[in-house]
């Protein structure tokens, strides 16, 4: 078992411009913005777990993409 | 050279990887204004490497790749360390050097590559770790600097060597203690920029990677001076969670926690005459545009 990032849609506000945890997500193309859904979208078999990703989401009262587990 | 050198010859097209497929299709090599904007919208030229899960040199690499003016045109330089794990994920060309060797080989590199294209441009950009920057490689570093060499020296400073277990470098900070350095640092933090710029240096930067947009100007900043004018420095702190002891989620505020005022990563820039000279002919809307919200 491990820890992926997901993102809830309907909490997200990346089409009001936030890219908080796209911009600061270590890996690099692993949280996408989804273009038609407008939502920030994790590529699950390439997140590591950091958690990094909810750090910045709550700081920002989003709390809008947690850690499950697989 | 634009995308088209990696262009896929249609008959292999469905046989290549989906990865490299996007990387033709939305990589963004030949964009004009590439930056870290660009990040989540299109193909990063970087992926899917071994660094630990929340390592900030992770997120540094992905601004320094985002940034670059022309990564089609741009040939890294990389030295042992944490930092040579990530090159083989790297979609801009490189050459592993030996390890303290990086500024040497880029000199040469630079000099072969101004004869071959002598119309062109090529960028030349140094990444490596602190100790193979300073510490084993110092002679090489003030070397190329002494000898004004046109490129960017990148040093990617988590103040140890992280990839042999945490032994203290000259960027550590002094009475710090570390697993393989259990006696703490006996000596002060080597005052790199201050040395870059009194050793040749057009351009010299020191922050952290907390902040995608001052990392993007610095980057291309520094790219452009060494393009035309002569050698650049930036030092960026790229906290080695691992060895420092916190969590893989704390990258981020332990950056923001080492750059304020009177931090040892407070921001720091160097410009000399000539860069900034050069810098204002090639930056001047973003100027007047500065001038025009400052006014209102
Ligand atoms: C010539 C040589 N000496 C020593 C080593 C062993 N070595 C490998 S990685 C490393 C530490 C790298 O430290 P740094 O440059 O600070 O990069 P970091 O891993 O911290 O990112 C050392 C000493 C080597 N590979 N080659
Ligand atoms: S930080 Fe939160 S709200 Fe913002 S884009 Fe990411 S998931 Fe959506
Ligand atoms: S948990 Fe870490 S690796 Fe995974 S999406 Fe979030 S920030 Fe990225
Ligand atoms: S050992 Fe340190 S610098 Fe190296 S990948 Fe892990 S956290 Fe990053």
């Amino acid at each position: 078992m491990y820890a992926v990032a997901e993102v809830i849609d309907d909490l997200c506000v990346a089409n009001k411009g936030c890219r908080l945890c796209i911009m600061y997500c270590p890996e690099a193309n692993t949280i996408l913005f989804d273009k038609e859904k407008k939502v920030a979208v994790v590529v699950e078999p390439r997140c590591k777990g950091c958690e990094l990703c909810v750090v910045v989401c709550s700081a920002a009262k989003h709390n809008a993409i947690e850690l499950v587990h697989r | 050279m634009s995308k088209e050198k990696i262009k896929i010859n249609q008959e292999f097209y469905d046989i290549m990887p989906l990865e490299y497929r996007e990387l033709v299709e939305e990589g963004t090599y030949g964009k004009e204004n590439r930056g870290w904007k660009d990040v989540g919208e299109s193909k990063e030229l970087i992926e899917e490497h071994s660094l630990c899960a929340g390592c900030p040199e992770s997120i540094a690499f992905r601004y320094v790749l985002a940034c670059l003016p022309a990564p089609e045109d741009t040939i890294m330089v990389g030295s042992t360390g944490c930092t040579s794990l990530v090159f083989p994920h790297v979609a801009v060309h490189n050459i592993h050097s030996l390890f303290g060797n990086q500024n040497a080989v880029a000199s040469g590199l630079k000099r072969a590559l101004s004869f071959r294209f002598p119309d062109k441009i090529k960028d030349v950009v140094v990444l490596a770790g602190d100790g193979a920057t300073v510490d084993i490689g110092l002679d090489m570093t003030l070397q190329s600097w002494f000898r004004q060499e046109k490129f960017t020296t990148i040093c990617f400073d988590n103040e140890l060597y992280a990839n042999t277990g945490g032994q203290s470098s000259g960027l550590m900070q002094k009475g710090f203690v570390a697993k393989m350095a259990p006696a703490g640092k006996k000596f002060d933090k080597v005052p790199l920029p201050e040395i870059a710029k009194s050793s040749g240096c057009h351009y010299v930067v020191k922050m952290t990677v907390s902040k995608p947009n001052r990392v993007e100007k610095a980057i291309r900043e520094a790219i452009l001076v060494a393009r035309e004018i002569g050698p650049t420095y930036i030092q960026l702190y790229t906290p080695c969670i691992l060895e420092i002891g916190k969590q893989m989620m704390e990258g981020l505020q332990e950056m923001r926690d080492s750059e304020g005022p009177n931090k040892r990563f407070e921001f720091e820039e160097y410009v000399s005459d000539e860069a900034r000279a050069y810098l204002d002919t090639v930056n001047p809307k973003k100027k007047k545009r500065k001038k025009a919200i400052v006014t209102k």
